[in-house]
């Protein structure tokens, strides 16, 4: 019984980091209607920047203080997102979905290809940003980094909530994505909107690198936790900020069961299958996700 | 467009894809001078040509499913993947060749088939996410079934196509294979467009609300584009696994297929000219950074192999972006605008 309810918090407190890529896919598809596929790669494009002003700031002999860096790589997420709506998705207002969606797969092997030019394929270590360590909650073990990630998220969840209904930019937003042409004849401006889509999507995807990465090992291929998020953020629906943890918490408890029960049976494939299997799921039962928007269908 | 001076006495005749006689004899031409290279070609040449052959029947494949339906698949190098591990089985269960690259076919398309069902209740991209769910599970599968199934982690030997008791796994002979199945393709695919289903793709790629109400079968003929471009990657990956003589997962990655997809768009999406212009301009690109990438390495600078395939990715990406954001319509409509440009000559276009 310990052993099981250890694993449910497990699982809930990496759901949660799931929970938190979702988001990020889940603002920019909110505020823009793109499905970024390259969201991996953006984390890790963020990821990579933190490690640039931390560690390799401090090989090259500058040790720069912890809190200037989180600030200098969000800064630089800013710049870096608002470069990719520029350059990318800006020309492509007013295409059909499938051409922005295209240009997401484009991003995603420049992204590749560029972060493995400019920083090289090697991995890297990242300090230690979240304190380390686990908290014995009676005879449950809990990771502070994890724990402390999933508070996060709870209240980005929260903020950005508010932001989407309450405020006005936030309701112009989702104006833009209902639909662009119309939302352009009614005078909310598509770019404006993409590029805050941009930037938020950017910055809560460093965010989660700096969950997912504080004090271990980054990579390429880390990039990976893009795609099993998306199956999160389908679940939640892609326009529900609140429905992204919430699906993030259901898979990652039904991956820690699966791969502490049927992974011995199956060869280690059931944990790996399960986001994907429930993703084919949710789309034939229930398309929109559990919180998105129901579209109707007009001739 | 055509110049003047070129008339018609029959629709049939019209409506041919080469309609004129000289367009017929530059097609013969331009065959006969691809059966006559290996004669004369270099074994690396060879070898690469082949490697064109198979990348030019998947894409043929996906300007199917994706440029005739507008179904987006990313998922072509998994169903290329599972054509190569049928070939690998079938051939080491000692089937002729014969059987095993119709056999390929048709199992890639059932495999296919499986991941369009959800076609029925999405469609759009949510679709796409399906296809993607297949190419990720695709080496989990592979890899967590016992050895003896598929190969795992190793992967499988392929025993060497032989054909009334002719070798067909030397480099010639799957140079020929990989030819004659690439003219199979392209020739299917131009002739696909006139036909009833082709037509019925083209209704539902343009409009599958009112393609409905028109008395098509949106879901059937969705699944049925899967299918159909799924078969293409089935014979692609029984070329492809009778070339590599050994197939394991990591050759049929989901960055294969974003390639696949890549080739497509820089061709162009909207004629069959696409593909084979796609494929021929990526392979080139890719082939002149591979000597480029060869010739600074030994020129011993720091910079790895790593580096020349991460500049390839880089050159892909921006050549889909350009297309995308400058020409949507691809390397076929700049085609076509200079072929009307030559015709028309001194005079201008417009």
């Amino acid at each position: 019984m310990i052993d099981l309810l250890q694993i449910l918090i497990e699982g809930a407190l990496v759901g949660l980091v799931y929970g938190l890529v979702a988001i990020s896919f889940v603002v920019i598809y909110r505020a823009s209607k793109i499905i970024n596929l390259a969201q991996g790669e953006v984390l890790v494009v963020g990821a990579f920047l933190l490690w640039t002003f931390s560690e390799g700031a401090a090989a090259a002999g500058y040790a720069i203080p912890m809190p200037v860096v989180i600030v200098l790589t969000l800064t630089g997420c800013v710049i870096f997102g608002w470069l990719v709506e520029r350059t990318i998705f800006r020309p492509l207002i007013g295409q059909p979905a499938f051409t922005i969606f295209m240009a997401g797969v484009a991003l995603l092997i420049l992204l590749r290809g560029l972060t493995q030019l400019v920083w090289g394929a090697q991995s890297r270590s990242i300090p230690v940003i979240l304190p380390e360590g686990a908290i014995t909650l009676g005879p449950f073990l809990v990771n502070t980094r994890l724990l402390i990630g999933a508070l996060f998220t709870v209240v980005l969840t929260v903020a950005l909530h508010a932001f989407f209904t309450r405020s006005r930019l936030g309701l112009r937003l989702a104006a833009v994505a209902e639909d662009h042409t119309t939302a352009q004849s009614l005078g909310v401006s598509v770019k404006q909107a993409i590029a805050v889509a941009w930037v938020l999507g950017t910055v809560v995807a460093t965010s989660a690198a700096v969950v997912l990465l504080s004090g271990s090992i980054l990579s390429l291929e880390v990039a990976v936790i893009g795609f099993k998020a998306l199956p999160v953020a389908l679940l939640g629906g892609m326009e529900s900020i609140r429905g992204a943890p919430l699906a993030g918490l259901i898979i990652g408890i039904l991956e820690a069961l699966c791969s502490a029960y049927l992974d011995p049976v199956t060869n280690g494939a059931a944990s790996g299958l399960l986001p994907y299997v429930a993703m084919v799921a949710v789309l034939l039962i229930r398309p929109y996700g559990l919180f998105g928007w129901r579209r109707i269908e007009r001739l | 467009m055509r110049p003047t001076g070129i008339w018609f006495s029959s629709f049939a005749a019209e409506a041919r894809t080469l309609d004129t006689r000289r367009s017929r004899i530059w097609l013969a031409i331009g065959l006969a001078a691809l059966v006559v290279l290996p004669l004369a070609g270099a074994p690396r040449l060879i070898g690469e040509m082949t490697n064109l052959y198979i990348s030019l029947i998947a894409v043929c494949g996906l300007y199917v499913t994706v440029g005739m339906a507008g179904q987006i698949n990313i998922a072509q190098s998994a169903f290329v993947g599972v054509g190569a591990f049928t070939t690998a089985k079938l051939s080491n269960l000692g089937v002729p060749v014969w059987i095993v690259i119709p056999a390929a076919a048709l199992v890639t398309g059932g495999f296919s088939v499986l991941f369009a069902l959800p076609a029925a209740r999405v469609k759009g991209f949510y679709l796409a996410l399906t296809t993607l769910a297949a190419q990720v599970m695709f080496p989990i599968v592979i890899l967590a079934l016992p050895m003896s199934w598929l190969g795992g982690l190793v992967g499988m030997p392929v025993m060497p196509p032989m054909l009334f008791g002719l070798n067909l796994g030397t480099p010639t002979g799957l140079y020929f294979l990989g030819l004659i199945f690439a003219a199979l393709a392209v020739w299917t695919t131009y002739n696909l467009q006139a036909s009833r289903i082709g037509r019925a793709f083209r209704a539902v790629h343009d409009n599958d609300s009112a393609a409905g109400v028109m008395g098509i079968p949106v879901t059937r003929i969705k699944i049925e584009a899967f299918f159909a471009g799924a078969l293409y990657a089935g014979v692609a990956g029984a070329i492809l696994a009778y070339m590599l003589q050994f197939v394991t997962v990591s050759s049929f990655t989901l960055f294969a297929s974003v390639w696949y997809l890549g080739m497509l768009i820089v061709g162009g999406l909207h004629s069959p000219l696409g593909p084979i212009l796609g494929v021929v301009f990526v392979t080139l690109a890719q082939d002149g950074l591979h000597n480029i990438g060869n010739a600074i390495l030994q020129s011993g600078s720091g910079l790895g192999g790593g580096a020349v395939f991460a500049a390839s990715s880089v050159v892909l990406g921006l050549c889909i972006l350009a297309a995308l954001i400058f020409e949507p319509r691809g390397l076929a409509h700049i085609w076509h605008q200079l072929m009307t440009a030559f015709r028309l000559w001194p005079f201008p276009q417009n």
